[in-house]
């Protein structure tokens, strides 16, 4: 089962180098504008053989590791918080409803003016984009738990503390899973998007300096950089979560009895 | 057990990517001074017309003055007026109208040291309004009713296009202009989205490459040998730190100089700070990099500007000007 998966993507990817090599050769569009495959792999080889490229991979991993790590953390503490005190939720649900609609890149100029072009303005985008990812799924989870064993777990005398742990927790896991997974591509796309238009060292600065330069061939090899990166981190995101929730019925299936 | 190895998995990730994370080529020197060396950082797009900075740090101009430039690119002025008016940096790059039209809505800027300016040769000049090979337009009076392409709307491209037509007997406000970015502008041209666009290096050249035809030189038309860009800084950071700007002033002086007089080199370094394809930047026409601006053409600029309606207020040229 797993190997035809593998040989179906391995098949889906070469139809697709195979078209992209042959609409500009058939000229359907102007090899100017978007080159074969075979021009931005040369591109792409090139990019790898310069040591600046690889400083600049590392800074947009940065950006968006540390942006992960900072909108995960935050918003499964303060989505636990808020689902813990229903008063919280009530008086915060609007306010949650209101921003979470802003989209990030309208805060570049907010960035700039606090942070110019540091790897803390590229933090500030992530994280607001990516925070709100989290905390939704977490609000979900934890509304999810069964009232069931919630109230077992209380007339037993679990802590509040305990309760959190082996009630709450475990219900919301698959949700909070699900919240960094879906973070974890957000928070790709902002770090590129971020380097892109304010400046910051990374990728996204690299092909925006491609962009004005009208190197084509280097501009698309520095975005199926991109890309790549964004499929590693589905697939490693997706690992993390079969590990993480292998006891759970989503994951090992249902029991044959 | 399954946990903690996930958990050190993710830890490991941070790790790597922290640590092939740093991004100075040189240990990190922050934004004060150390040793009598002051650290500036400098708020860029990279293109052809910064190339003197460049290369002034490269020939030692800037540290004879005790200064360390730090440069940071950006796409354009939406990231680098901000940066440069809140302190982020201290100085930056822009042309003469976004800090006209920024002054006259309050920003406080302050034009330092001269930019660029145009060649001031008909035909010859690093800005170029072009049609593609076999277009029937052959003056910028036939603009009327057709799409012409402008980085920036209400900004120093229109004000130039528009008075190019009107110096052909035209009436700029019958054309029909749209905002699309320079490096969009080749393909948009060649596939007729468009029937003109106002272009500078290395668009130009892109377009000269496809054989597209130059129907106008629009800053030429402004005036001659207009001030096209300034450095600037902003008011507050001018007064409480007058030796720096002095300094940086002189060293900026310097190195435009040299990159006038020494073309190649200035075409050289070039090379280290964009991805120009050697072939397009070989037939790049250079600005001219002279040390003072002109004064005289930024009126015209701004008297332009007026009737183009792009300044709330009238802008002070006495504050803004070094």
């Amino acid at each position: 089962m797993r190997g035809t998966n593998a040989a179906l993507g391995v098949a889906g990817l070469a139809g697709f180098l195979a078209l992209a090599e042959a609409v500009p050769r058939l000229g359907l569009v102007d090899d100017d504008y978007l080159p074969p495959a075979g021009r931005i792999a040369v591109a792409l080889g090139d990019e790898a053989a310069d040591p600046a490229f690889w400083t600049a991979l590392g800074d947009t991993l940065t950006g968006w590791a540390l942006g992960l790590a900072l909108a995960s953390g935050a918003g499964i503490v303060l989505g636990v918080v808020l689902s813990v005190v229903p008063y919280l939720r009530q008086a915060t649900a609007s306010t949650v409803e209101f921003l979470r609609p802003i989209p990030s890149v309208a805060l570049i100029p907010l960035a700039v003016l606090l942070y110019g072009s540091e790897l803390r303005s590229v933090l500030l985008l992530v994280v607001y984009a990516s925070f709100w990812q989290v905390l939704i799924q977490v609000l979900y989870g934890v509304q999810d738990v069964d009232p069931v064993a919630e109230e077992t777990a209380r007339s037993y005398g679990l802590g509040p503390w305990a309760r959190i742990r082996y009630v709450l927790w475990p219900t919301a896991l698959p949700y909070v899973m699900t919240g960094v997974r879906l973070a974890a591509a957000v928070a790709l796309i902002l770090a590129v998007t971020a380097e892109l238009v304010i400046g910051a060292p990374g990728l996204g600065q690299r092909i925006g300096v491609a962009q004005t330069s009208q190197a084509v061939p280097e501009m698309y090899a520095l975005i199926v950089v991109t890309g790549l990166l964004g499929l590693v981190i589905n697939v490693g995101a997706r690992a993390v979560e079969r590990r993480a929730l292998a006891w759970h019925q989503s994951v090992r299936g249902e029991v044959t009895v | 057990m399954r946990r903690l190895s996930a958990g050190l998995t993710a830890g490991a990730l941070l790790l790597v990517a922290t640590a092939c994370g740093s991004s100075g080529d040189e240990p990190s020197k922050g934004g004060g001074s150390s040793g009598g060396v002051t650290t500036v950082k400098v708020g860029l797009i990279p293109i052809v017309d910064v190339a003197p900075l460049y290369l002034g740090q490269k020939k030692g101009f800037f540290e004879k003055q005790g200064l360390e430039l730090e440069f940071t690119t950006a796409q354009g002025g939406a990231a680098i007026v901000p940066g440069v008016a809140s302190g982020q940096f201290q100085f930056g790059f822009s042309n003469v109208t976004s800090l006209m039209v920024a002054q006259s809505n309050g920003v406080p800027v302050r034009a330092v040291a001269n930019g660029i300016a145009s060649t001031g040769k008909e035909g010859e000049d690093f800005g170029a309004l072009m049609v593609k090979k076999g277009s029937p337009l052959t003056s910028p009076k036939e603009l009327e009713g057709r799409k012409v392409a402008i980085n920036t709307l209400k900004n120093i491209n229109e004000t130039a296009v528009r008075a190019s037509v009107r110096d052909a007997g035209g009436d700029p406000d019958e054309v029909e202009f749209v905002e699309l970015p320079f490096d969009q502008m080749p393909a948009a041209l060649d596939k007729g989205q468009i029937d003109a666009a106002m272009v500078v290096e290395p668009a130009t050249a892109t377009i000269r490459n496809q054989d597209g035809v130059e129907i106008a030189s629009p800053l030429v038309d402004v005036a001659p040998d207009l001030t096209v860009a300034l450095y600037f800084t902003s008011a507050r950071y001018a007064d409480r730190n007058p030796e720096i700007v002095k300094k940086f002033q002189k060293a900026t002086a310097q190195s435009l100089a040299y990159a006038d007089a020494h073309p190649d080199e200035a075409r050289e370094i070039i090379t280290t700070y964009t991805k120009i394809p050697a072939d397009v930047l070989a037939k790049v026409t250079l600005p001219k990099w002279p040390a003072e601006a002109n004064r005289s053409s930024i009126m015209a600029l701004m008297k332009l500007g007026q009737s183009d309606g792009l300044f709330k207020n009238p802008p002070d040229l006495d504050e803004l000007l070094p």
